[in-house]
């Protein structure tokens, strides 16, 4: 019984870490059409800058993370005004190729000045607590799902509320009758992007204590990414929390009961749901801000 | 699709043709003959056959992601398990003596195994459009790594799979020449029958393709499988002349990126396209390997962003656009005008939204 309540709490709290991994992936897509395919990435570059906070001048990322985000949303800016804006009316293969290309280069300049080694940052906030035998909350996981849901009520609010908040919503259903009404697109798509580029860049400040900090760690986070976004709605801010504690409680389980499972079959698991979530129901589960459209006839 | 040549009669095309074929028979001449003189080291050899192999991943890439326009980012999970099922059939053992396969057959099952895998797995992810499709086959890609360093009894886990060494490299080298030269005229001939016109009307128009009758799930679960077996057995062969496999050397994303890039390169869904542009990227990389090892993938990032921008129609539109034509009959572009638009823009893969 202890260990299915373990899995329990360990399943919620790799869906804390998975929430905040996703949003960022999960708005640009709803809101641009844009598969952040280099989504991975941003988030290692965000883990490499907590770390040497953390390295170089003994910064906890938990208190290095707001200045990520300011860091991360220059960098989305500038990718934003490079790139992403000659491939928004392109078809999905040209943004893919090219966000593609980007996760190429961020993966081959990091390893380049940090080279290949595996690298953690230090946390004050790490432990565990006890609450009964053989029943422990991990104290870093549990600070991330903290967060995690404070950053998801903050951009919910955002979108919902606040004036800016609504013309991106606007811009993700009707772009041209957004435009009519007055809404600056270009503006939107610039302020989205780098808005969403620092949340994800603050998700790997968040990780850089829990996952080993390396120039290849980016792939499968956006394959996860992708799975959870597509089962939970493009851009919906609450199926992202939904969809990242159904794939987390989903491999704590797998964990629990399958014998000589790691993490890196975790992998698996989310594919395996992607697809079949996909196959099954290719509208998507939860209602985002953009159809999920997936089947081919 | 009919089989009209737009416009301007047959006979500037028939050179065009008699050009593309002359410089293509020279070329092979050239390949043909070079291991016989006396200055081709084995080291010369092993480039050109990792050349050859590059060449025929690219064009079983462009049968479905030029053709069909399902664009499959995890195709090297083809060349993984082909190269995987031929090692562990070779080197099966039981309790002590080696009871492996003759290498022949092993590859021939190595190769079919893929195109099984691939038949079965394509079955369900190609109900899946555009950047669906690509990121499953993605995911495909990355679990089936993952499942083969995990079963370990099977695979050898991470410790990989040694095989006896048979390092004829002249042979292999033929044999993937053969291989390249059947495949570019598979997909030559493919491109004149009923079978290549329906793929590329699944390619334009899916929804109308399936209407006026043809079975879309068919024909596209056919060419993939059939993408799938070819590519196995070029992993096959590369795992046999490497005579060793772990899951991070069989199953490697570059090989996937290569086949993208240089099929992008070359011109998406023409049949020169992927065989010239996998040549100029595999001495590209050669040379930027040999004088800027830190930052070739860098480059290559680079590379393909620019190409996917700037150079859509990839090196043979580059030809076509001046007006030379004289990959007219290769590029089998040009052939109607809906069709030339839409490679224009790369191969439209409709948009999710």
């Amino acid at each position: 019984m202890s260990y299915f309540a373990q899995a329990l709490i360990n399943g919620v709290a790799l869906g804390g870490m998975y929430t905040i991994l996703v949003l960022g992936f999960s708005v640009i897509w709803g809101v641009m059409g844009v598969i952040n395919l280099a989504h991975g990435e941003f988030v290692m570059v965000g883990a490499y800058l907590a770390w040497m906070a953390s390295d170089f001048w003994d910064v906890d990322p938990f208190v290095s993370a707001p200045v990520v985000f300011c860091v991360m949303v220059l960098f989305g800016y500038l990718v934003q005004r490079l790139l992403v804006n000659r491939i928004i009316n392109r078809s999905s293969l040209v943004s893919l190729l090219v966000m593609f290309g980007v996760s190429i280069i961020l993966q081959s300049v990091m390893k380049v000045s940090f080279s290949a080694d595996f690298r953690l940052a230090n946390t004050d906030l790490d432990g565990a607590w006890r609450l009964a035998d053989r029943l422990t909350i991990p104290v870093t996981r549990f600070w991330v799902l903290v967060v995690a849901v404070g950053v998801t009520v903050a951009l919910s609010l955002f979108l919902g509320r606040s004036r800016l908040g609504k013309s991106i919503r606007a811009a993700a259903q009707n772009r041209e009758a957004a435009r009519i009404v007055g809404v600056d697109i270009d503006k939107v798509y610039a302020v989205t992007f780098a808005l969403c580029i620092g949340l994800t860049g603050v998700a790997g400040a968040l990780i850089s204590p829990l996952l080993a900090v390396q120039p290849f760690q980016g792939p499968p986070l956006t394959l996860k990414a992708f799975a959870i976004t597509a089962m939970a709605g493009l851009g919906s801010v609450r199926g992202a929390l939904g969809g990242a504690m159904v794939l987390g409680l989903v491999e704590a389980m797998l964990a629990l009961y399958v014998d000589r499972i790691g993490t890196n079959l975790a992998v698996v698991a989310s594919f395996v749901l992607l697809v079949a979530a996909l196959v099954l129901r290719p509208q998507g589960i939860f209602k985002g801000l953009r159809h999920v459209d997936a089947t081919s006839t | 699709m009919r089989r009209e040549a737009a416009g301007d009669p047959g006979s500037r095309e028939r050179a065009a043709g008699r050009t593309v074929g002359a410089t293509a028979l020279a070329a092979l001449v050239v390949l043909v003959v070079l291991p016989l003189l006396p200055g081709t080291s084995n080291a010369t050899l092993l480039t050109l056959t990792l050349m050859l192999t590059s060449i025929g991943v690219a064009i079983n890439w462009n049968l479905t992601g030029g053709f069909t326009g399902y664009v499959d980012f995890g195709h090297a999970v083809w060349f993984g398990i082909g190269a995987y099922a031929a090692a562990i059939l070779i080197s099966l053992q039981s309790n002590g003596p080696q009871v492996g396969w003759h290498p022949v057959p092993a590859i021939v099952v190595g190769a079919l195994v893929a195109g099984v895998l691939a038949a079965a797995i394509g079955r369900v992810t190609m109900r899946l459009k555009g950047p669906y499709f690509s990121i499953a086959m993605l995911g495909t890609f990355v679990a089936v790594r993952e499942i083969v360093r995990v079963w370990s009894p099977l695979t050898g886990g991470g410790v990989g799979l040694t095989l006896p060494p048979y390092l004829n490299r002249e042979l292999f080298y033929y044999l993937e020449l053969a291989l390249v030269v059947v495949l570019a005229a598979f997909t030559w001939w493919l491109r004149h029958t009923r079978f290549g016109a329906a793929l590329v009307a699944i390619r334009e128009d899916e929804v109308g393709a399936e209407t006026r009758g043809i079975d879309t799930t068919r024909f596209k679960t056919a060419v993939f499988s059939f993408a799938g077996l070819s590519t196995g057995l070029f992993g096959a062969l590369w795992a046999y002349q490497n005579t060793f496999v772990d899951p991070d050397i069989a199953f490697v994303e570059v090989r996937t990126i290569d086949a993208v890039m240089g099929t992008m390169l070359g011109g998406l869904g023409t049949v020169a396209g992927p065989i010239l542009g996998a040549t100029v990227l595999y001495w590209l990389r050669e040379l930027l390997w040999a004088n800027l090892l830190d930052y070739h993938l860098l480059t290559q990032g680079v590379l393909l962003i620019v190409i996917v921008l700037f150079v859509p129609r990839g090196l043979v539109g580059l030809f076509d656009r001046r007006g030379a034509s004289l990959l007219e009959l290769w590029g089998w572009k040009g052939r109607s005008r809906g069709l030339r638009q839409s490679s224009a823009a790369g191969g439209e893969v409709e948009a999710a939204s």
